[in-house]
């Protein structure tokens, strides 16, 4: 089976919920039903973050220098990768 | 422009920005609640003069994070911008320390067409976390003026209103869509729409093509035709996403541009504190040992000022009663106006507190913090922590916590929102509890916990509602509410914005003490004076009186809660107010007692104790709890929900829900004790 750089970088992200905390992550793909809404809010494709803390439903991350929080259900919906 | 017309000016950012501290710090915080012209909701306008001697109009819309709203609040500042009627010019105020993510809306407002100014503010938050703006770039490459500024600090303004010089700022020009195909359709399709005679037709176009919510709502207003062109024209293309794609590249290559940041994220102070503030332990410890303070200290330290007013109201009703010869008119004055409006007025001081650490909380960044902690019970009954600071407004009053609802993206979870809202103990049932509290126990720490158990069961009733409800409002039992929201860092109290509240909040309590509650006060005095009872015969004058009469015919149905006819007007005359209960109650025991006893707190109080047992005051606190006595409340439902089976659905079933706990309550409480 062919195996192109497209899927090879894929295998590399995660949701943003199964990320580790205290991570610096790049946005890779934000997709799902609140799509619209995640990226008025700041979570855009190679926009660079660092997941803070994961409590309960919900976990809070920096973004530009902002906290925010979003449920783990939204969190799903973003694809990131971890940066070296 | 006419010359003559006072040119209008609209605040539009995202929420937290510090739009509000802007529109404070040019008004000197002297707004007025109008609706913009067509657009039926209110907002706050002001007026300020530029150092040109010119006065202009500033008016705040609600925060938004986008024009292609996803709520109902943010709808408001898209119907704004693209109304006939638009403003001559808006003022984007944008996040310093976070540009990227707002600048988004900053070039929604520029493809709009609108003459445009950009405001940075929270400069020094910038600075201070190593990021530095090129000001100067941004504005030539946007081409339009760009003012650096810290609003709360008041740094900046004088440059914000220097570039406020006339004429206006032209519309810049949109160049990453301007040249590209996106340009050319909307250009065409803005010039089909012109000639079949819609208004502001190239802002149309613009909303046509960027929202795909906005294309099918049937409420858009456009003709079959126009839609007809405007199915034409988006057939082929997604132009949404192109839209969408074409200014975040466009956000991408001015942040790389004009933003330089240091090197990464630090962790900053409001981190440090949000592992206690929001620890799944001890953050529900820090969570209800600041509210029970704030209810402790509503009786702790609240009763100095509360005594000069109960004595000013008392010498009030003295020299009165001493400078008028006895009669008819006297005892109007001291039974009905002094005792009715004073039995009211003496609870301000603690309204104003409870305002107060609301105030503190709120602008020191905590509530927010709350919401997040709240979100993980209010998901399992249907909501999410995103309906928790409409459901706090509701403690102060259920009227704006109705209107807050509109910022709850989904409708399903808003509708829920505002069912429940009105178990949020509002301030008007607070003098209630406040006069029977200490009837049931003494100190002011017993009595802080009463009131913190009186405000937990109102919530509590609400949640399990909720939970009951979510299935009739149509949200599915496995459907997870979503949370999204922006944890503020934190900071010191907003003092201006906290007295300003306090002020606002004193004035309306006063004028509707001097308005409502004395209009009432007198009817209810003359309820309970006339007709007179025959003069010679050892006869209850209250009990001749309309009023006894109206309380001997309700007694059967509010007998079975403990309750006289005495009790039962107060409570039929609450629906009109419920701080009415108190100046009944002061009223009905001025006109017993006679001239010979002042209608204190403190009579009123061994008169209620000597008449009625622990049973009867329980259940009145229970049925104050849980009672929907406020009709302008149902009309701002009917209104929101665009429903008066909701809104009357509401009314009748917090009614019967609030009698039939409160007879509950009685019947259990009697049979123990």
């Amino acid at each position: 089976m062919k195996v192109t750089a497209h899927s090879l970088e894929v295998d590399t992200t995660v949701s943003l919920n199964q990320a580790a905390t205290g991570c610096d992550l790049q946005v890779e793909l934000v997709a799902g039903e609140n799509c619209g809404q995640l990226r008025d809010l700041g979570f855009c494709e190679q926009m660079r973050l660092r997941k803070i803390t994961n409590r309960g439903r919900n976990l809070i991350c920096s973004i530009c220098g902002s906290r925010l929080a979003i449920s783990n259900h939204l969190a799903e919906q973003i694809q990131v990768r971890q940066l070296s | 422009m006419d010359g003559e017309q006072t040119p209008r000016l609209v605040l539009v950012g995202q929420p937290n920005v510090g739009k509000s501290t802007l529109f404070n710090a040019l008004t000197g915080g002297k707004a007025k609640v109008g609706n913009y012209p067509g657009v039926t909701v209110a907002h706050k306008s002001g007026e300020f003069f530029t150092p040109h001697g010119k006065k202009v109009e500033l008016v705040d819309l609600p925060g938004c994070l986008s024009l292609i709203s996803r709520a109902t609040d943010e709808a408001v500042t898209r119907d704004v911008l693209l109304g006939e009627e638009a403003p001559d010019l808006v003022v984007v105020v944008l996040d310093a320390s976070s540009l990227e993510r707002h600048l988004p809306l900053a070039l929604q407002v520029v493809e709009l067409g609108l003459p445009t100014l950009v405001v940075l503010n929270k400069i020094d938050v910038a600075e201070a976390n190593g990021t530095r703006v090129n000001h100067e770039l941004l504005g030539e490459e946007l081409g339009l003026p760009v003012v650096p500024l810290q609003a709360d600090a008041g740094k900046g303004l004088l440059d914000l209103k220097q570039a406020l010089r006339f004429p206006l700022p032209l519309p810049p020009h949109p160049a990453w869509q301007a040249d590209g195909p996106i340009g050319k359709v909307r250009e065409d399709l803005s010039e089909k729409l012109a000639a079949l005679g819609v208004a502001a037709a190239d802002r149309k176009a613009w909303l046509l093509l960027a929202d795909e919510s906005y294309r099918s709502d049937e409420s858009n207003g456009l003709l079959p035709e126009a839609e007809q062109v405007v199915a034409e024209v988006t057939a082929e293309e997604n132009f949404a996403e192109l839209v969408d794609k074409s200014r975040r590249s466009r956000v991408r290559d001015l942040a790389g541009l004009v933003v330089s940041e240091a090197s990464g994220d630090e962790e900053t102070f409001s981190d440090r504190l949000d592992r206690f503030l929001l620890h799944p332990v001890l953050g529900w410890v820090f969570f209800l040992g600041i509210f029970f303070l704030v209810f402790w200290s509503l009786f702790s330290w609240s009763g100095i000022p509360m005594d000069w007013i109960d004595g000013a109201f008392g010498a009030l009703g003295d020299a009165v009663s001493g400078a008028l010869p006895p009669g008819m008119f006297t005892d109007l004055l001291v039974d009905g106006i002094i005792a009715g409006v004073g039995g009211v007025v003496i609870f301000l001081p603690q309204i104003l507190f409870l305002f107060f650490f609301l105030g503190v909380l709120e602008s020191t960044g905590y509530m927010a913090r709350a919401a997040f902690l709240m979100d993980g019970i209010m998901s399992r009954v249907g909501l999410s922590g995103r309906s928790f600071l409409p459901l706090l407004s509701g403690y102060a009053c259920a009227i704006p916590g109705v209107m807050a609802a509109r910022s709850v993206p989904s409708a399903k979870e808003r509708l829920l929102t505002i069912l429940i809202l009105p178990w949020m103990s509002c301030s008007a049932r607070l003098p209630v509890y406040l006069l029977l509290i200490p009837l049931l126990v003494a100190g002011s720490f017993a009595q802080g916990l009463v009131l913190f158990g009186l405000y937990f069961l109102g919530t509590a009733a609400a949640f399990l509602t909720a939970f009951l409800l979510r299935g009739r409002v149509g949200i599915e039992k496995d459907q997870e509410p979503t949370f999204l929201m922006e944890m503020p860092r934190y900071k010191g109290p907003d003092w201006g914005f906290i007295f300003r509240h306090l002020l606002d909040r004193a004035g309306s309590f006063l004028k509707k003490a001097g308005t409502v509650i004395l209009a009432l006060s007198i009817l209810l005095w003359a309820l309970a004076t006339f007709p007179q009872a025959p003069s010679g015969e050892e006869q209850d004058q209250f009990g001749y009186s309309a009023m006894g009469r109206i309380g001997k015919v309700i007694e059967p149905v509010v007998e079975p809660l403990g309750w006289d006819h005495r009790l039962g007007t107060a409570m039929l005359a609450s629906f009109a107010a419920r701080e009415v209960f108190n100046s009944q109650v002061a009223i009905s025991y001025a006109i017993e007692e006679g001239d010979d006893e002042e209608g204190t707190r403190e009579t009123i109080r061994d008169e209620f104790r000597a008449s009625y047992s622990i049973a009867t005051v329980l259940s009145l606190l229970v049925f104050y709890v849980f009672a929907l006595q406020c009709l302008p409340t149902t009309a701002v439902v009917g209104r929101e929900t665009k429903s008066w089976k909701w809104a009357l659905g509401q009314l009748a079933g917090m009614s019967l829900f609030a009698y039939l706990t409160a007879l509950i309550t009685f019947q259990l409480v009697s049979l123990i004790t």
